[in-house]
């Protein structure tokens, strides 16, 4: 069984968490045109390596941050958004 | 008499029958192709890489590969789940993610599934071969991943809503599963068509679409390419239609929850 490690409540079962997507800053609404904020609602980084990705623990509803590697799955670390050591 | 009270437990409200739907041997599809275009002089080089994609002042010249270099103004790219990382080579960005989407067969039995059986809500399909396999799918894996790694979450949840359709399956064994690529888009319709790129066409985010487009897509993107003008049928298609919020209202999406 594969697992995650909630930054809270420790390493659990994958089953437990939910994917958020890719961590994208978001471009300040009142001053970008339209074409860069159509890139930030749907573009992705699609290439595959390490992304820093939003998941949830969700018994918890804990929302953090994991840095995997999109090709080998392997989560290099977590920690809750905003507290990057 | 069918008991679809089914204990009250799960009693079925309803259903969809589609008449002409049918079961065809893609395997055998993607070979006749192959040789179809073989006959027609169209050279094939299997093991070859693409390594990257040259272009100057937004338009292709060339391709290189781990064969070789290719000089050439224009490049159909139709690589399904290896998408993004072509589109890095010439720099372009797309919504599209990769989820694997996984499969099993089961062993073989006598014949006793001659439709092919769909559960929205149990997010199975299952169809079985004229050697009597079972051959079953879900929805897709629930995260991005560019692998076709296969995972015992996925036997464990199909297994169960599997039993839940058709529980004297219980001593079935399966015997085989996989992965594949699937390219995704937020709309669930393809991304095909020219693109920023001069000389660059994309045929992709066809994820979870099966097969069953190829012919028409391969008539109209010929067409595309010939011309350097997108043939009518995909104009909605294009990588461009994110960009001006022109998404497509799928309607033929599969009905599992892909």
């Amino acid at each position: 069984m594969k697992q995650l490690t909630c930054p809270i409540n420790g390493t659990r079962s994958i089953a437990e968490f939910i994917y958020g997507g890719e961590l994208r800053p978001m471009p300040d609404p009142q001053s970008v045109d339209d074409s860069i904020w159509a890139a930030y609602v749907f573009h992705r980084d699609g290439a595959p390596g390490v992304k820093r990705e939003w998941w949830c623990h969700s018994p918890s509803n804990t929302w953090f941050i994991a840095e995997r590697h999109t090709v080998t799955d392997e989560i290099l670390r977590t920690y809750l958004y905003g507290e990057e050591a | 008499m069918m008991d679809i009270s089914c204990g009250d437990r799960a009693p079925i409200l309803g259903a969809l029958y589609h008449a002409p739907g049918s079961i065809a041997r893609h395997d055998a599809v993607a070979w006749g192709y192959g040789r179809g275009a073989d006959q027609r002089g169209v050279e094939i080089h299997q093991q070859t890489e693409v390594t990257g994609i040259e272009v100057q002042s937004d338009r292709i010249t060339g391709v290189e590969t781990s064969q070789g270099k290719i000089s050439t103004p224009r490049v159909l790219c139709a690589v399904a789940g290896f998408t993004p990382r072509l589109l890095e080579m010439v720099g372009l960005r797309s919504p599209i993610t990769i989820h694997p989407l996984q499969a099993m067969v089961s062993e073989p039995m006598k014949p006793w599934l001659d439709p092919i059986i769909v559960s929205g809500s149990l997010h199975v399909y299952v169809s079985q071969t004229a050697r009597g396999e079972l051959v079953m799918g879900a929805s897709l894996d629930p995260y991005e991943l560019h692998s076709t790694r296969s995972t015992l979450e996925f036997t464990e949840g199909l297994a169960a809503h599997m039993l839940e359709l058709f529980p004297f399956l219980s001593q079935v064994k399966v015997v085989r599963q996989w992965a594949g690529m699937a390219d995704m888009t937020p709309d669930f319709a393809p991304i095909m068509g020219k693109t920023p790129i001069q000389g660059f066409y994309l045929d992709a985010g066809w994820g979870t679409w099966g097969f069953k487009a190829t012919p028409v897509c391969g008539k109209t993107m010929a067409y595309t390419v010939a011309r350097d003008r997108n043939h009518t049928l995909i104009e909605e298609f294009g990588i461009d239609r994110f960009t001006q919020y022109a998404l497509v209202g799928e309607k033929g999406a599969a009905s599992v929850g892909h």
